[in-house]
């Protein structure tokens, strides 16, 4: 009887020390998971490219306000984020850095490898993020997030044109844990 | 008889407690995932993304059902939770500074908490988004 009773004391001793690592693992599964921010840039630069879009081209055809002349207007290049109500003011605990940035290449169907017009706007550093990630192939968290978009539209006199949109988001300080 | 009535009660204690234990970790679960520091974060980083994807005129109904209990609970005045000063959304459920963040759509917006019939909070929030004057 004796002995019974005190393997049944271990076995209570045992379980009691399981239930406290399983307890332990819990919490620091939760502190860990509820301790990370809600990364929402991904979200955030694919809303961005999609605006820039919008503000480029309507049912396949360039806005008539980028065209002057027979040739591109050259105004755009400093009047689109006005244009298309781009407001890239962000609260405090960025240090002051602009966290945005977008980059509008569009080229002629018949040359692909230089474009005709593109232009810019946000804080240009990030834009070598997008780079770094793809070099290696890998994502490091920290880094701004990047969206790449694509598209054909119509200019002036019908003349065909492709679209690259690079829109990227820092925002790391609020997004990810530092 | 006695040796079995003392091995019934061991083995009750040891259900209780073991239910006790599991009841503190779902509680403590449950508490962590409806924290007013967490939906201040999600509510107001939901609200940026809806802002950014919305052109004028537009109106969005969020539910905040979740958000109202938690201000409720804290006896923060519901009504008040979401401020929009310029183009920074700040969340306030508690008694902390709340939690802000910034939309790239220049745009106006109100906000405001949604009634019933009887004057109480629905638990859904109202933005409207207008064109700001003068902008294009």
């Amino acid at each position: 009887m004796r002995n019974k009773k005190g393997t049944d004391k271990i076995l209570a001793i045992y379980w009691f020390v399981v239930l406290t690592i399983v307890a332990g693992g819990i919490f620091a599964m939760v502190y860990v998971f509820y301790g990370n921010p809600y990364d929402v840039r991904g979200v955030e630069s694919e809303v961005l490219a999609e605006r820039i879009a919008d503000c480029i081209s309507r049912q396949g055809t360039i806005n008539s306000d980028f065209f002057a002349g027979g040739d591109f207007n050259q105004d755009i290049k400093n009047t689109f984020s006005e244009r298309c109500n781009f407001n890239f003011n962000v609260e405090e605990g960025y240090r002051e850095t602009m966290q945005y940035f977008y980059r509008v290449e569009i080229y002629s169907i018949d040359n692909l490898a230089t474009p005709v017009f593109n232009f810019y706007d946000g804080n240009i550093n990030w834009e070598s993020e997008c780079y770094i990630k793809k070099d290696n192939n890998k994502e490091y968290a920290r880094l701004a997030k990047c969206t790449e978009k694509r598209f054909y539209a119509v200019g002036e006199g019908n003349k065909q044109y492709l679209i690259k949109i690079l829109s990227v988001i820092g925002k790391s300080e609020k997004n990810v844990k530092q | 008889m006695e040796k079995r009535g003392t091995v019934l009660v061991e083995n009750v204690i040891f259900i209780i407690l073991n239910l006790l234990f599991l009841s503190i970790l779902v509680l403590f679960l449950v508490k962590q995932g409806s924290g007013a520091i967490v939906l201040e974060q999600a509510y107001s980083k939901q609200i940026s993304i809806l802002i950014d994807s919305a052109k004028p005129p537009m109106e969005i109904q969020l539910d905040m059902e979740k958000g109202m209990k938690v201000a409720k609970s804290r006896r923060v005045d519901f009504g008040s939770a979401v401020k929009i000063n310029g183009n920074q959304v700040t969340v306030k459920l508690g008694d902390g500074t709340g939690y802000t963040y910034s939309f790239f759509n220049d745009v106006s917006v109100t906000s405001s908490a949604i009634k019933d019939e009887k004057g109480e909070y629905t638990g859904m929030y109202d933005f409207r988004i207008k064109s700001k004057a003068g902008v294009r």
